[in-house]
């Protein structure tokens, strides 16, 4: 059943990407009445379902800001009553369909990947765990199917509707295990979605107000100063979304749901709407000081969330952190606004997508295989899991390593951010070190080999691997192919927004698949099996015990050899760095808000 | 080709050196001598280095070191015993706790006497090193593919003083072994060798540039005498001995007996000599320690 | 001057000139030393010693991250001299170091990885002073492309004396000397035996050795970029600023890892970046 739909995801997927667009759908036959008020019905559904919710809990946060969005939604209907004019609810442009098809193939693909996990997590790993996959797997369509409202709704009121439906998707998937802590984690990204939430309909009322209107188009081409707060609120809206500072916990407190949640929800999709609204109104914003500060908003969350990443051995902590860090990073661009940022933020957003995505699932095999999230547990992964730990090394280096996709991307974010606000820098080139050194120490640990190791019999299941085999290829693909992608999707969006577009160029490009081909024939240097080198024992001051990797020690005992990569505890501390996250984060918003109700 | 006299790269191991000649070692880098216009780096990593620079003399706990770290110097290496205890084990030779020089765990190149040995008798010690590692590597060059393979040939008159060097180092170990220093090859010289030359034919086993086994045969008139059987410690095991005793009948086609004779605590020797077709045929006591096993083959 | 045929020059040229200089280096620190030195072709003699020496290692794969490492170094400099993008050699220059960290992850020995981390450290020293310094010299040029920046018509390090220091001293860093030579000392000074280098031998070490070179006169053309508008001053200086490096070198004594990290950051942060503000507030 599973795979059937997945499969109509695909074809509906790709056969809608490779249409012309923008499109209009104005004319299809969608009775706006009814489907307005189903809306309503669905959400008063929701908003009664959270209040339930918060109320069991005592978690007056949730009550309050969940009674506030229904008042700001009752003063709407008043305002606007059944009048609403926006002559377009659906729009298609090719931005929409770069995350649709990220949405269609990315998700596509965790979904049939969770088949098998969700199997083996049932039935080995956490057998204590009810077992509700039902209940799952109908969240995680029901998810994409918002994602792909979210990213092809114009008119405002549907797009806060899907909105709302990824957020209580979110929160009913954290709390899948329904452990003390997942519910605690759940509680706590339902607060400050909601608290996005809130500003996003705040965000419509104030907008309708001005102009009567509800189209997000008509938005991003209006005046600034008239839509000014809107957009602000909007940001903000995507802000909670992103999980940027301050507020990132959510997306690292969600950590405790089962892998295809975190692939999809927290890594490559849901989050990406956060981003997908900023990088859309960044036409509305560019410029001005608001602008500044979400693009300050994304910067620091960069740069803090980058040097965390580095603090912490936990697998998926890391990959969260370099999820929020990398948020921060199309954050900036969509902050600054220029056709330039938005060229490098969506192709980051496209990179990310597929490369973390890749990793996020190797992860959670791993951990089923390893029975630990620890990277130092890792060590000798290449032997003893040898498929996935190539496939993981794909991921990375497709995340830190030129010519790769992440490296263009920071290549075209720092040329933006160069010409636009120089002083922005300092977070990228503090950041994107900082990033270098979290990856390049986790693919050594997949890399070395201290003890003889045995493969492990069965790696993956069949649904696993068509997911990661099939991801490894696109991450490949994308990134072989990006001036492909970037022509056919992102420049004429961009052109069609700015009129102009930024571009790699012949010769960069040129030089970027030289590059790449060079790093391919790096697979190739197995093949000589080592030829004319002689193996020997590594260098234990000759005290080597012979057919071990332990060495003897004083007394003649014998001691093993470990190895564990530096964390830099003394210098960087996880918990000082989020305070200054959320310190900093509100003070910037803060600033934001006040700027625009100026 | 240049290179490999121009840059000699040391590793430095005190075995259990007094750390006398140890600090001569390292004078040698100070600015009065000054090795380094030599090109001479002392690297700490065996497999960085060319010149293993061994001082003291040999206790239990260095043996494996010297061995493991032997193994890891890439070819063509050349050892240097620098001072009297790693080269005999100097003043503390008779100690409970010391087996020998240097010699007896690994194949030594270049002896360097002194006590402490002067730094520029050690820089005249590496100096003579570095020929030796170029006459392996011409041998090695030579034969393309021989790297870690041991090659089987006659000696030559020149090759005496090697041979010799090897007996000696041999001689030593078995004399660990039984606890007594009488066995007649210690007391053995040069010039006796090289006389024996005429008399004798002598074959040798080359790893690598370097001779680290010997056999010497004998027709008297009616049968072979093999004596002088001689396998580096470090080489010892790897069937060698096995190897130069085929060889050495080789050498004498169409001889009906060969006879040779073995100490009584060299068991796999015993075995081997079995196992090719030898007889014991008669027993000898040398001294209370050692008594000599007489073995006969008979060839049809 | 075409960009193929400084290509080539820099291909066949840039070892000679980087051995040379290497040689220069060891006889330089040794007359401070009150020594005679080695001759300066010693790292010619070293590397063809090494070219026959047998290939020892712990692993077989360590040597391809090693041999990757060299091309990927040849092609960083490659690219900077024949004028190219300079954001684009930076970034190539990082994968490479990313290669020669591998490698010695590969070889799994504790001393090799503890210099692979070093190393990893030390990179995260100096890049983002790296990174600055192109910024900077966009700011100030108005191009990234380095035939751009080298024809350009003022002494840039005029204009960027902050980020000049800075470089200058991030090249401490890079060309491995004290006080922040943590993952290898090619001295006898050693801390961690060989670090990084330790577990290769033979010829992946010449190829070490080799790929060196090659950062260093690649690096060196970098400094060369901040005077290229008086090119014989610019070689000048550039050969003023290695001897430099060479006497702190012989100065200073090895620096924690903690120190390298926090001063380059430092030094990076004012420097570098208060550099990048005046520029950006003169705009």
């Amino acid at each position: 059943m599973v795979v059937l739909v997945t499969a109509t995801v695909y074809v509906g997927s790709i056969a809608l990407a490779s249409q012309p667009a923008p499109m209009d759908l104005g004319d299809l036959p969608l009775g706006r009445h009814g489907i307005h008020e189903g809306m309503m019905i669905v959400e008063l559904l929701m908003g009664v379902y959270i209040l339930y919710v918060g109320v069991r809990a005592r978690h007056f946060l949730i009550v309050a800001l969940m009674l506030g969005q229904g008042a700001v939604m009752a003063w709407l209907e008043s305002l606007a009553g059944s009048g609403v004019n926006a002559a377009h609810a659906l729009f298609v442009d090719k931005f929409s369909l770069v995350m649709a098809l990220i949405n269609g193939l990315v998700g596509g693909g965790i979904c049939l990947y969770a088949l098998g996990y969700m199997r083996e997590y049932h039935t080995e790993a956490h057998r204590d765990v009810p077992d509700r996959r039902p209940l799952f797997f109908a969240l995680l369509f029901v998810f994409m199917g918002a994602m792909f409202g979210l990213v092809f709704a114009d008119d405002l009121t549907w797009l806060f509707f899907f909105w709302e439906i990824t957020t209580l998707c979110s929160f009913l998937l954290i709390g899948y295990t329904q452990t003390p802590e997942a519910r605690k984690n759940a509680l706590r990204a339902l607060v400050m979605n909601l608290a996005g939430g809130l500003t996003f309909a705040l965000a419509i009322v104030f907008f309708y107000r001005n102009t009567h209107s509800l189209g997000l188009q008509t938005l991003i081409h209006s005046k600034q100063a008239v839509v000014l707060l809107p957009a602000a609120l909007l940001c903000f809206a995507g802000i909670t979304k992103a999980a940027q500072c301050p507020f990132s916990s959510w997306l690292l407190g969600a950590m405790v749901a089962p892998t295809p949640v975190s692939a999809l929800l927290h890594s490559s999709t849901m989050v990406k709407a956060g981003v997908y609204l900023i990088i859309r109104l960044a036409p509305a914003i560019s410029g001005t000081t608001v602008g500044l500060m979400v693009a300050l908003v994304g910067g620091g969350t960069f740069l803090v969330g980058s040097l965390a990443a580095i603090t912490t051995p936990e697998a998926k902590r890391v990959l969260a952190y370099s999820t929020v860090a990398n948020l921060g990073l199309v954050v900036l661009c969509g902050g600054i606004g220029t056709y330039a940022a938005v060229w490098a933020g969506i192709l980051l957003i496209i990179f990310h997508a597929v490369a973390k995505c890749l990793l996020f699932l190797c992860v959670g095999v791993v951990e089923h295989k390893l029975h630990s999230r620890n990277i130092e547990d890792m060590s000798g992964l290449i032997l003893y899991m040898p498929r996935v730990a190539v496939m993981m090394l794909i991921g990375m280096a497709g995340m830190s390593l030129a010519p790769f996709g992440m490296l263009i991307s920071k290549w075209a974010v720092l040329r933006a951010v160069v010409d636009a606000y120089p002083l922005l820098c300092i977070f990228i080139v503090f950041g994107s070190t900082a990033t270098l050194f979290f990856w390049v120490k986790w693919m050594g640990k997949l890399v070395e080999v201290v003890r003889p190791q045995v493969r492990v019999v069965k790696e993956i299941s069949l649904d696993e691997s068509i997911a990661l085999y099939g991801l490894s290829l696109v991450t490949f693909l994308a990134c072989l192919f990006f001036p492909f992608l970037s022509s056919q999707f992102i420049e004429p969006y961009v052109t069609g927004v700015y009129g102009q577009s930024a571009f790699l160029g012949r010769g960069n490009t040129i030089i970027m698949v030289i590059m790449m081909m060079v790093v391919m024939l790096f697979p190739l240097s197995f093949l000589s099996h080592g030829r004319g080198v002689k193996l020997v024992d590594p260098y234990l001051g000759g005290a080597n015990v012979a057919g071990s990797p332990g060495f003897t020690g004083s007394g003649g005992t014998i001691e093993n050899v470990t190895m564990q990569n530096y964390y830099l505890g003394g210098v960087l501390n996880e918990i000082w760095l989020s305070r200054i996250a959320v310190a900093g984060g509100a003070a910037l918003l803060a600033v934001m808000i006040t700027f625009a109700i100026l | 080709m240049r290179g490999l006299k121009q840059s000699p790269w040391i590793l430095h191991y005190d075995a259990s050196s007094c750390n006398g000649c140890d600090i001569e070692t390292l004078a040698c880098l100070t600015p009065i001598y000054d090795v380094e216009r030599l090109g001479v780096l002392n690297t700490g990593n065996p497999k960085h280095a060319d010149i293993f620079l061994v001082t003291g003399a040999v206790n239990e706990q260095s043996k494996a070191v010297i061995q493991n770290l032997y193994r890891q110097l890439p070819e063509p290496k050349v050892v240097v015993a620098v001072g009297a205890c790693a080269a005999s084990g100097g003043i503390f030779r008779e100690c409970y706790n010391i087996s020998g020089g240097v010699d007896i765990v690994v194949p030594v190149d270049v002896y360097v006497p002194g006590c402490a040995a002067r730094p520029e008798a050690i820089i005249d010690g590496v100096v003579k090193g570095l020929a030796v590692m170029e006459e392996k590597q011409t041998i090695l060059a030579s034969a393309r593919g021989s790297i870690d393979k041991i090659t089987y040939s006659r000696a030559r008159l020149a090759d005496a003083g090697f041979i010799h060097a090897l007996r000696k180092a041999a001689g030593q170990a078995e004399a660990v072994l039984y606890g007594d220093d009488s066995f007649p090859v210690l007391d053995e010289s040069l010039q006796d060798l090289q006389n024996e030359f005429e008399q004798k034919v002598f074959l040798k086993a080359v790893i690598n540039g370097k001779i680290i086994g010997s056999i010497a045969g004998h027709w008297d008139g009616h049968t072979v005498n093999v004596d002088g059987l001689a396998v580096h410690p470090y080489f010892q095991n790897t069937g060698v001995s096995g190897r130069l005793l085929m060889e050495i009948e080789q050498a004498f086609q169409g001889m009906k007996q060969i006879e040779t004779r073995v100490g009584n605590k060299n068991e796999p020797l015993q075995k081997e000599l079995l196992e090719l077709g030898y007889q014991n045929f008669k027993t000898e006591v040398f001294t209370p320690k050692i008594t000599w096993i007489y073995l006969r083959k008979e060839r049809t | 001057m075409n960009p193929w045929l400084r290509l080539i020059i820099y291909l066949v040229a840039a070892p000679l000139v980087g051995g040379l200089l290497a040689g220069w280096d060891r006889r330089l620190s040794a007359r401070m030393q009150s020594r005679r030195g080695p001759p300066i072709f010693q790292p010619f003699y070293d590397v063809l010693k090494l070219w026959q020496k047998q290939n020892l290692a712990v692993c077989f794969a360590q040597n391809y991250y090693i041999f990757f490492f060299l091309l990927l170094v040849i092609f960083t400099g490659g690219l900077f001299f024949a004028g190219s993008d300079l954001l684009l050699v930076i970034f190539a220059l990082t994968t490479a170091s990313i290669f020669f960290v591998l490698g010695a992850y590969k070889a799994s020995s504790p001393f090799s990885f503890i210099g692979a981390e070093r190393e990893l450290i030390q990179i995260m020293a100096y890049e983002p002073m790296v990174l600055l310094t192109a910024i900077g010299m966009y700011m100030v040029t108005k191009t990234f492309y380095v035939h751009g920046i080298a024809n350009h018509s003022d002494l840039l390090v005029l204009a960027l004396p902050g980020v000049f220091l800075g470089f200058v001293f991030m090249l401490e860093i890079k060309f491995r000397k004290s006080p922040f030579d943590l993952s290898s000392s090619h001295h006898a000074h050693q801390e961690l035996v060989r670090g990084i280098t330790t577990e290769f031998s033979g010829r992946t070490l010449a190829m070490i050795e080799v790929a060196h070179w090659y950062e260093t006169v690649f690096l060196l053309g970098w400094v060369y970029l901040f005077f290229a508008s008086s090119p014989i001053f610019g070689v000048a200086m550039a050969l003023v600023v290695y001897v430099f490096t060479v006497l702190v070198d012989n100065v200073f004594a090895r620096m924690k890892w903690q120190v390298a990290l926090g001063s380059a950051w430092v030094v990076t942060a004012v420097l570098g970046f208060g550099n990048i503000m005046v520029l950006s507030f003169q705009r």
